[in-house]
């Protein structure tokens, strides 16, 4: 709740205690410029963009300073005033302070004179610069200097195509060094590798001797650099910024869910990086580099057609043989049959609700496998050792259908083995058992049919693949590991012939004759609402505005 | 010998009677600019006629809402193809009235020079074309020689010699090159005698003045009411011209006569015109005086106009400024305005919304042409086949911004 107020430019502006008065700025959507500071990271007060003029407490004066200024007419300097102007990014605000940002002539020369200094021995590099078109070097030129160059020596060279580790290339001369780069290293990714050496117009980011730059967040240097001293190597002369679309999107890396803007090219619909999409709740400000190079599964290695035995095939002729396959052989267990579904914590929760409720509702399927990418790393900022979006997500599918516990892939393995089960419907395309065991296993299969985005063992061992969108191309939901469920936009076009993964479900039950009448994703989503209710205390929170639980916002 | 209707009952021919359909253009060599006019014919009497227009509709509206406010020049152009200039001073003057930003003094005399040289081509082309089609051929020589003579000008100064592309939000492309005055003070006499002759030619042949008088008369209620402007209007001797009755630029500092008609025939419009041309050689002969030869054109304000090459291939600075104007093109605040200008037909009007960006967010032309050529139905309507080549002809339709 609020402290207190302050005035910017005679606007009101609550703040909490503590809060810096551009941090309540921030919040109150006011801009007051800056480069060197992050709202999640501290404040050096370094680049003197912020400067603000701040009114004195009641009662005093304010504080002056004496210079010299040049005056055209006599051509020659004279003594005069300037109040002393602060960093709006360190100063606290107080209750009934008083500051003036853009409307006063003091803060606004002073932004002009950083800016000019900023780039006294800035490079000629927009055109050849990946920062150019999102760089704040333009932008505030633009706004708050507008003036020509004034000094003639040539710049200070500096290094430039650092390597710094695998991930990100420096390029000395362009570094305004307000130490973002080295606040990340040291604040977020508890890994102080950075630091900065020389002073003055010779100062330039070094990483520590021995070391490279090479922890977990090495590509959040590179988000946070306001100009482009840092680049990334996977997007360096990939594309130009002006010519990239942005879509909301979830990394599918691990539990977390980080939210992320996943940039395409509209023209050639790919995607091209991800960045960090700001949620407190979830991921900060910030992703993991793991993350970050994980927007090409968009792409790579997608299975975009059907095949039937091998054979490249459309969907309906897919479908068509799924139906031949499984029609009489689609009993669960409770129906006297050897059948199942796998559903895949890779999907999203309308994928594995759809292929749940086909077999919970028309099957008589009791039990189900789950199918997932195998456990990894993790750490105590962002990875999350489950590397699958949606592991909640399958669960809270079996605990509305009252499908139980899903089974792992092994026991599915294992039940193949055993005889137990002769006919799956599988989602997903990632396994976390032993490849070798699984692909023997589902090849003993009578029917097998695989709805998969990639290929992969399951594709292969299937008798019948059907493609399925991605989570780039399709809306859905992902539960992350602390219960938040969060909505993805169809940032790119559909894929080779994919078809969303709930769709491939609600066709291939409607194929085997049951009664399913989604017409939309409405409809699919009234279901989950009515598998839903009466609703559980345990539904997830609408913690993100944009990503309430199971809206059923079309 | 007997006569020929001897058998034929109380002198009756048999003759078809059913009026016949015939297709002017749209593939004609006097419809200009493809236009397509459907006549119902009575011998050769016009019952009925039917102006279709846009055959030459190339989406011009729509084109401006993608790139940048500074691309739009180029479309411009291809409006009023027998002027470009003109259009593009409008459609510049329009953007600047959004900016709220005046060029300096020295670029409004520069605008009103090639405007008024853009003007008297237009004429010419107009009047010389009208000539010949009506079967005086050397006349329409003379013309577009004199044509020549102001299109070698543009060349000089712009590059091109018709599609200039040279007007630029805040002031023009270049600063006139040092011998522009030399040229036009030159070339103007040499144009006006060239005309002249051209004009003796032709207003003293009686087959000459039969087609034009008399032939294709309209109202001045009927032009006002259709929401004509320009020489056609003036013709019927209704008294409007933006330059005199809302000045731009610096229209209130020149002496000149406005030309008007007394009864809206084909020769009032002719003769407007060439009288039209002599005044804008009078603009042109003071604008040059007033002009001086040192000073700013554009404004001075980096927010809209690109610096020197040598800045932006050497500093950042420059480098930063045209990138922001080419890359983004230049924020025009948001909001509507209406600007509108005296073009070689008449008010060349731009309706134009910003929504703050770099791009138009909607455009609107209201070209003189539209209005003139919709009055033409009415015009030719009664008279016969041959009177619609003048008629046409002197109502000056431009497909280019006609079709918008």
């Amino acid at each position: 709740m609020a402290d207190g107020t302050i005035t910017i430019d005679g606007r009101e502006v609550p703040f909490e205690k503590g809060q810096t008065i551009i941090k309540a700025a921030y919040k109150a959507g006011i801009d007051i410029p800056h480069y060197c500071w992050h709202p999640g990271l501290s404040a050096p007060a370094n680049c003197r963009m912020c400067l603000v003029d701040v009114e004195p407490p009641p009662g005093r004066g304010k504080m002056m300073l004496d210079i010299l200024e040049y005056d055209k007419e006599l051509g020659d300097y004279v003594p005069a005033k300037k109040p002393k102007l602060q960093p709006a990014c360190q100063m606290a605000c107080a209750d009934g302070m008083v500051v003036h940002s853009d409307g006063s002539d003091d803060v606004k020369r002073a932004r002009a004179a950083v800016q000019e200094l900023l780039l006294l021995n800035h490079p000629v590099d927009c055109p050849i610069c990946d920062q150019a078109g999102e760089c704040d070097l333009q932008d505030y030129w633009l706004e708050h200097q507008r003036t020509g160059k004034r000094m003639h020596q040539e710049p200070v060279h500096k290094p430039k195509g650092v390597v710094f580790g695998e991930t990100i290339v420096y390029d000395g001369e362009r570094c305004i060094m307000c130490t973002r780069c080295i606040r990340v290293s040291a604040e977020v990714a508890q890994d102080p590798v950075l630091d900065m050496r020389q002073r003055g117009n010779r100062n330039e980011i070094i990483v520590s001797q021995g070391r490279e730059l090479d922890h977990d967040y090495s590509l959040m240097t590179e988000h946070v650099c306001p100009v482009g001293a840092l680049t990334s190597n996977h997007f360096r002369f990939k594309a130009r910024v002006w010519f990239l679309r942005t879509g909301r999107s979830v990394c599918q890396g691990c539990a977390t869910g980080c939210n992320a803007y996943l940039d395409y090219d509209p023209r050639d619909n790919k995607p091209y990086r991800y960045r960090p999409r700001d949620n407190e709740e979830v991921n900060g400000y910030w992703m993991c580099d793991a993350g970050m190079l994980s927007y090409p599964e968009a792409y790579e290695g997608r299975l975009l057609h059907a095949h039937v035995g091998g054979d490249d095939a459309t969907v309906p002729e897919a479908i068509d043989a799924a139906k031949r396959q499984l029609e009489g052989h689609a009993g669960g267990s409770s129906a006297g049959g050897k059948t199942t579904v796998v559903l895949s914590a890779r999907h999203s929760l309308e994928d594995n609700f759809a292929l749940a409720f086909v077999a919970k509702r028309f099957m008589g399927i009791d039990e189900v496998y789950v199918a997932r990418r195998p456990d990894g790393d993790e750490d105590d900022i962002l990875i999350h050792k489950d590397k699958n979006p949606n592991s909640a997500g399958v669960a809270k599918v079996c605990e509305l259908l009252e499908l139980g516990e899903p089974k792992t892939f092994s026991q599915l393995v294992a039940a193949i083995g055993d005889g137990l089960i002769d006919h799956v419907i599988s989602l997903g395309s990632e396994i976390d058992s032993d490849e070798a065991e699984a692909r023997a296993a589902l090849k003993q299969l009578k029917g097998y049919v695989a709805i998969c985005t990639h290929e992969g063992v399951m594709s292969d061992a299937a008798q019948i693949a059907l493609p399925a969108c991605s989570w780039a191309e399709v809306r859905g939901t992902y539960i992350n590991a602390k219960g938040h469920a969060q909505k993805t936009d169809a940032v790119l076009e559909k894929y080779g012939e994919s078809f969303p993964g709930w769709q491939l479900a609600a066709a291939l039950g409607r194929a085997l004759g049951y009664k399913i009448d989604w017409r939309g994703r409405a409809d699919l989503e009234q279901a989950m609402l009515e598998a839903d209710a009466p609703p559980t205390p345990e539904a997830p929170p609408e913690e993100d505005a944009e990503a309430p639980a199971q809206g059923a916002e079309s | 010998m007997e006569p020929l209707d001897v058998e034929l009952e109380d002198g009756e021919l048999e003759l078809p009677t059913d009026p016949m359909l015939l297709n002017m253009g749209p593939s004609h060599p006097a419809m200009h600019g493809t236009v397509r006019i459907v006549v119902e014919l009575s011998g050769e009497t016009i019952n009925k006629a039917d102006v279709q227009i846009g055959y030459l509709h190339r989406g011009f509206e729509k084109m401006c809402e993608r790139g940048s406010w500074t691309q739009v020049f180029p479309y411009v152009d291809r409006l009023n193809y027998a002027s470009p200039m003109l259009n593009n001073v409008g459609f510049a003057l329009a953007v600047e009235k959004m900016l709220g930003v005046t060029v300096p003094e020295r670029c409004q005399h520069y605008r009103v020079l090639l405007g008024e040289l853009a003007r008297i081509c237009d004429h010419l082309v107009c009047s010389g074309a009208m000539a010949m089609e009506l079967g005086a051929f050397t006349p329409f020589l003379y013309f577009i020689k004199a044509r020549d003579m102001i299109w070698d000008i543009f060349e000089e100064e712009t590059g091109a010699r018709l599609t200039n592309s040279f007007g630029r939000v805040g002031g023009m492309a270049d600063e006139p090159s040092p011998n522009f005055k030399e040229m036009v003070r030159t070339t103007i006499p040499a144009v006006v005698d060239l005309i002249t002759d051209g004009e003796n030619l032709l207003l003293e042949n009686r087959i000459f003045l039969d087609r034009l008088e008399d032939v294709g008369i309209i109202a001045r209620e009927d032009a006002v009411a259709l929401g004509w402007s320009g020489v056609v209007l003036r013709s019927t001797g209704a008294n409007y011209d933006v330059r005199k009755h809302h000045p731009y630029m610096t229209y209130d500092r020149y002496d000149f006569d406005v030309p008007v008609g007394q009864k809206g025939d084909n020769y009032d419009r002719f003769m407007c015109r060439q009288a039209e041309i002599k005044q804008s050689a009078r603009i042109i002969e003071q604008a040059l005086d007033m002009m001086a030869d040192e000073g700013p054109v554009n404004v001075d304000d980096p927010r809209i106009i690109l610096p020197p090459k040598e800045q932006v291939y050497n500093t950042i600075e420059g480098t930063i400024q045209h990138f922001k104007i080419v890359m983004e093109g230049i924020k025009v605040p948001a909001g509507e305005c209406y600007s509108y200008t005296e073009s070689g037909n008449g008010e060349l009007g731009f309706y134009m919304v910003s929504d703050g960006s770099g791009t138009p967010w909607r455009l609107r032309i209201r070209p003189p042409s539209f209005a003139s050529t919709a009055g033409l139905e009415e015009m030719i309507t009664g008279m016969m086949i041959p009177d619609i080549v003048p008629t046409f002809g002197s109502i000056n339709m431009i497909g280019g911004e006609c079709d918008h």
